[in-house]
């Protein structure tokens, strides 16, 4: 057939890979971010397997051996109760990949409805949502933190023991949830802002491009031209904004802890043992340093494999 | 009554106005329009960029953006108003019933999907097929459109085609459905000449195999001679000239058009020789000078052009060829 261009425009349009695998090339090209890919895969490695793979359990006690120094047999030393710091920082890593990615996602979930119904729709949806973003990221983290704890804790410890002696379903007893109900909810309230304001900054320049006018003279629903057309296009950012939130989750943990309001013994986290070295650091630095070392080292590494990210999927970057 | 208005139409504008929000208040961009489409008709809607083409037919299928709006005027469409049709039902008739393709093939493809997926779309959401039909309905609708490997291309993303192959792609998604009526909003612009060309013989053949109708919007008004069965001359967001395109071509009536016509270049023409052939750009939204729009880059202007608008009156015998120019109706009544 005539019709057929034999020799389609040559050169920088025929590249035979698609966008994800071209990201995956211009990542695996920076080094930092492979370091950093190469730690959060460790870590991740750990938090899931770890606490199996310790040669100590994390709670048992050694009142005999209380705050050594790190020895083979205890790699990063004991603490104040005897307990093997190295198991601790290793179960410390669940703790910190849970909440990370727990509260990550609640915030993820939040900031993207709500940034993608106010940049959708419009006024009045987005006077609303945009003034809640501005509240919630005015009030202090910290302080909004300690609010909720201490204006909830007490009702739910309360409502958690009468349905325990309504039940005595053990459930109710563990007050463990309690904490990581309240760490979570807490501190999805605080991240949740800045994804609003990046998918809406996104949907915004997505929904002026012609592809969207495409889609709706396609006929289109709403519904899927949201889903299909303007989310996935604005999921780069998105991509590298989530792998720094989880470094920052991370370290906004620790924070918690020692405000403490945090993680509460004994569940190690890697913020309450920061904060307990803290206090005795004079005299057993090895109780700050674990922890801390790690939860430094995790957050260095998000945020050269966001960076990394970032760069990845802009091909535009790059040449 | 004349030929075409005992022709069945299939698309009937009447009195089309746009405006736009401004920062000065409301300005008129696109200011009562008529046009029609019958069946089987390619209609070329000609004009220099920003004289309100784009907007007109945006507004038809209510795609405007924010700001912008139709403030009177209605568009018939197998007798029904698009204008006052639920958004349920407009949506049934877009790329239902109207197929769209657009001026620029690199931004009009959604970027992260693959192009099989992208002419799909509709064929899920109109036809309600299984997505193993539309699959082969879009290999179908690729080998219709000339691209070579049809089965491979459909996992291709936008960026992996070159800019014909990409605009081809637009036009399999506009026909997919089978739609009455395909508007092509200067679907060769961005390509370049020789594109362009495949692009416009593939759209003859198309049209003829499918029996539809087209309307061909374009600045160019060589690209519709051998295209268009009637021509729409838009000047500032006003119908200027129209007339089938024969006796456009042997009897160009109105200024602008023939300012238009003397603007295609011929072999012997310089490049210098046809941007000289008129001064000056159309007025902006909101500065349109009362009577003619024409009138300040008008050879024959004269003092009522500046005052009265002229109508768009017949000048032919059978009345199918009609211009709004004062000078054209005076030369008429004095022969
Ligand atoms: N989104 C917009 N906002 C403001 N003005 C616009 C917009 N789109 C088009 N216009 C103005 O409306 C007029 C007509 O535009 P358009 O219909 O795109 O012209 P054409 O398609 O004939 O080149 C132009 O003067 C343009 O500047
Ligand atoms: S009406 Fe007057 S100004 Fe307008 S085109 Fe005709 S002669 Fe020119
Ligand atoms: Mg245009």
């Amino acid at each position: 057939m005539t019709l057929v261009e034999t020799n389609p425009a040559v050169g920088e349009e025929d590249r035979p890979v698609n966008l994800w695998r071209d990201a995956w090339h211009r990542l695996k090209r920076n080094k930092l971010a492979i370091f950093g890919l190469g730690i959060v895969v460790l870590l991740a490695f750990v938090a899931i397997f770890g606490p199996y793979l310790t040669p100590h359990d994390f709670l048992s006690q050694d009142l005999q051996a209380r705050n050594q120094a790190p020895s083979l047999a205890h790699l990063f030393g004991t603490d104040d109760l005897g307990r093997d710091v190295f198991s601790r920082v290793v179960y410390g890593t669940r703790t910190a990949f849970l909440v990370a990615i727990v509260v990550t996602a609640i915030a993820l979930l939040i900031g993207t409805t709500l940034g993608a119904v106010a940049g959708f729709f419009g006024d009045p949806y987005d006077r609303v949502i945009m003034w809640l973003t501005d509240m919630t990221m005015s009030v202090p983290n910290l302080l909004l933190v300690v609010v909720i704890n201490a204006s909830l804790k007490t009702p739910i410890a309360r409502w958690m023991e009468t349905q325990y002696m309504a039940t005595l379903n053990p459930f109710y007893r563990e007050t463990i949830w309690i904490d990581f109900f309240l760490v979570f909810g807490s501190m999805a309230m605080i991240s949740w802002p800045p994804y609003a304001r990046l998918v809406r900054a996104q949907v915004l320049s997505i929904r002026s491009r012609p592809y969207i006018t495409a889609a709706m003279a396609l006929g289109l629903s709403n519904r899927i031209i949201m889903m299909r057309y303007v989310v996935p296009n604005a999921l780069g950012p998105l991509i590298v904004s989530v792998s720094a939130g989880l470094g920052t989750a991370m370290v906004l943990e620790s924070a918690f802890s020692f405000l403490g309001v945090g993680v509460n013994p004994p569940t190690p986290s890697w913020g309450n043992m920061i904060s307990d070295g803290l206090r005795v650091w004079q005299h057993h630095p090895h109780l700050l340093a674990a922890p801390a070392a790690v939860l430094g080292l995790a957050s260095v590494a998000f945020s050269f494999l966001g960076d990394g990210l970032n760069d990845a999927l802009n091909p535009r970057g790059t040449k | 009554m004349t030929a075409q208005d005992t022709k069945e139409r299939l698309l009937d504008v009447k009195g089309l106005t746009v405006e736009i929000d401004g920062r000065r208040g409301p300005a008129v961009v696109v200011d009562g329009i008529d046009l029609h489409v019958t069946k089987g008709e390619t209609l070329g809607v000609v004009g220099e960029s920003g004289c309100g083409k784009s907007l007109t037919m945006l507004s038809l299928m209510r795609l405007l953006p924010n700001k912008i709006k139709v403030t009177s005027g209605s568009a018939d469409f197998d007798g029904q108003d698009l204008q006052k049709m639920s958004a349920r039902a407009l949506r049934k008739v877009r790329g239902g019933e109207i197929g769209f393709v657009f001026q620029d093939p690199m931004t009009s493809l959604n970027p992260v999907m693959r192009v099989g997926d992208q002419i799909c779309e509709p064929l899920l959401y109109h036809r309600g097929m299984s997505r193993q039909d539309a699959r082969k309905r879009a290999v179908e609708l690729l080998r219709l459109v000339g691209i070579p490997g049809p089965e491979e291309r459909l996992n291709a993303y936008p960026h992996e085609l070159s800019g014909g192959m990409r605009q081809r792609v637009m036009i399999a998604i506009g026909l997919a459905c089978d739609p009455k009526l395909l508007i092509a909003d200067e679907p060769t612009t961005a390509l370049d000449v020789t594109i362009q060309a495949q692009i416009v013989d593939l759209v003859k053949q198309l049209r003829s195999k499918l029996g539809m109708s087209v309307v061909w919007i374009t600045h160019d008004l060589a690209l519709i001679a051998g295209l268009a069965d009637r021509v729409v001359v838009l000047y500032a967001g006003t119908v200027v000239e129209d007339a089938p395109v024969d006796a456009l071509f042997a009897n160009p009536s109105h200024p602008y058009t023939r300012g238009l016509l003397a603007s295609i270049p011929t072999l012997s023409d310089a490049p210098a020789a046809r941007l000289s052939s008129i001064g000056g750009t159309p007025p902006e939204p909101g500065r349109r000078p009362p009577g003619c729009p024409f009138a300040p880059r008008c050879p024959l202007a004269m003092d009522i052009c500046r005052r009265d608008v002229p109508k768009l009156e017949p000048i032919s015998s059978e009345g199918s060829h009609r211009a709004a120019c004062f000078a054209v109706q005076k030369a008429l009544k004095a022969a």
